[in-house]
């Protein structure tokens, strides 16, 4: 259980921070599979001093296959395909004519994957485990698209995280507890600053662990240390020297031993350079190490 | 679990953003400017006097204007604001519209002597931001032979953080759909220089910032 609901898929905004769901691997054969829709709209944007400027409403929305499987008792592979990534602006239009100032446009195409390795560095059962996590974020989504060019489903550049995960599990009377800590250090390509990510995770089963409350803390700090901002990409979720601090909270359900549902929310405390609005994601799930 | 597959599907579709609208808060007063506008007219000789009316969104429409001057001994002039120089002088010579709902003119004194000098070959002002971005500085704009150059002084300083600054020439300070987009900012701090073809030193009224990706506003400088 901890290991399923500890990798249930997280915003776009946090995806990254605790990819791999903890450390806890899959035992060999098993995995765990899902099915979700996350979306974000904003019209307004954390700027660069952190306070929140407005913008024309823009619309993101992932349809996303997240799959974990594991190869070995320590050794998990890790997937997140945005198969379906929609970005969209709004029109612009003149409150004074009523016609329209800049067309509004949108993209459709598949977003960035994330593919990812997670050895555990403890022995399976351990009563804290450790893993390491790589992941390899492949740039399949577009970027520059719309007659603007600022219509995009990925950043455009290849990027290489280095993730540790540490957690433990705990009996909370009749309760079924988890808590997990995340550091990750994600190299980026083509003049982006690198980032530390950070995260912190805590779930507990209800009603005889079918239903999972969990809540989350995460972030992202930029190393400031890339070329400067090119003019021509970079926006919303995807721009170059973006931070924040978010937090989340996810309600998981199994409707049967193996198949679920799930829905969350997350949202930022702070931000830099950064869309200033919640994302929601609902999804179905299939966990197969039960 | 279908059924659970083909709801979450049908929802998961549902929920594909769509297109609608923002809507902009972009009027400004109509204008009637003198685009032309010369400080002495050679006497006896012709000058083409034109005008520009921009309508409550700062757009340029052609209207039927009226000329006039205030002493047709000295300068006449025709509906077409071609204007003619009789003898050394002073005179107003002013344009007029007017609709259904406006009443416009503009005035330019001009004298009548022995050449012609073209009055306004330089503007000035200063950029300020209009949001949470650092934007500052004063700028002039000069002409000269068909070519307008807009130079940035010292004090100049723009934020690095923001992706995809543009700057515009626009005669409406909220709305670049009619602007016109003189390039992504690439000088962030000190002096530099734009240098435009065929622009005319009073063809605009503002300088514009905006974020291309957030499409947001981000500081404005009124042309003097």
């Amino acid at each position: 259980m901890k290991n399923s609901i500890a990798v249930l898929f997280l915003s776009l905004f946090i995806v990254s921070i605790a990819t791999a769901g903890g450390p806890w691997t899959q035992q060999k054969g098993k995995g765990y599979y899902k099915l979700s829709e996350w979306w974000l709209t904003y019209n307004q944007h954390y700027t660069d001093t952190g306070a929140t400027d407005p913008n024309i409403t823009t619309g993101i929305f992932n349809t996303s296959l997240y799959a974990e499987y594991g190869f070995t008792d320590r050794l998990t592979g890790v997937i997140y395909a945005p198969l379906f990534s929609r970005n969209y602006y709004n029109n612009q239009v003149s409150n004074t004519t009523g016609e329209v100032i800049i067309q509004g446009e949108s993209l459709n195409s598949v977003g960035d994957f994330d593919v990812s390795i997670k050895y555990g560095l403890t022995q399976p059962g351990a009563k804290i485990p450790i893993a390491v996590t790589l992941t390899l974020g492949l740039p399949l989504g577009q970027t520059g698209q719309g007659a603007l060019n600022i219509l995009q489903t990925g950043d455009g550049e290849f990027n290489q995280m280095i993730q540790f995960d540490a957690g433990t599990s705990f009996q909370f009377g009749n309760i079924n507890v988890y808590s997990s800590a995340t550091i990750g250090f994600n190299n980026r390509t083509k003049g982006f600053s690198e980032e530390f990510r950070y995260g912190y995770e805590i779930g507990a089963g209800l009603m005889n662990q079918k239903l999972w409350l969990i809540g989350r803390l995460g972030g992202v700090e930029s190393f400031q240390n890339g070329a400067l901002t090119d003019p021509n990409t970079s926006t919303s979720i995807f721009a170059n020297n973006s931070e924040f601090t978010s937090f989340g909270i996810e309600a998981a359900y199994y409707v049967t031993k193996q198949f679920g549902v799930s829905a969350s929310f997350a949202s930022a405390f702070r931000g830099r350079i950064i869309a200033a609005a919640p994302s929601y994601s609902i999804g179905v799930f299939y966990d197969l190490s039960k | 679990m279908k059924s659970y597959l083909i709801a979450f599907i049908l929802v998961s579709l549902s929920l594909f953003g769509c297109i609608k609208d923002d809507f902009i808060e972009d009027f400004v007063e109509p204008t009637l400017r003198i685009t032309t506008v010369p400080d002495t007219i050679l006497v006896n000789s012709e000058y083409q006097f034109e005008f520009m009316f921009l309508n409550n969104i700062g757009v340029e429409e052609e209207v039927n204007a009226v000329w006039s001057s205030s002493n047709t001994d000295i300068i006449e002039i025709d509906e077409s604001g071609l204007a003619l120089t009789k003898t050394i002088g002073i005179a107003d010579i002013k344009v007029m519209y007017s609709n259904n709902e406006i009443n416009l003119e503009e005035v330019a004194t001009v004298r009548v002597g022995m050449s012609t000098v073209e009055a306004i070959t330089e503007r000035d002002g200063r950029i300020k931001t209009t949001s949470s971005y650092t934007l500052e500085g004063d700028f002039k704009l000069s002409e000269n032979q068909g070519q307008l150059t807009i130079e940035f002084f010292e004090d100049y300083r723009a934020s690095t953080a923001l992706p995809g600054l543009y700057v515009y020439l626009s005669n409406n300070p909220n709305a670049i759909g009619n602007a016109l987009e003189i390039g992504a900012v690439e000088t962030f701090s000190g002096s530099h220089v734009y240098t435009l073809e065929n622009i005319g030193i009073n063809d605009y009224e503002y300088l514009v910032y905006f974020c291309k990706p957030f499409n947001v506003k981000v500081g404005d400088g009124t042309i003097n």
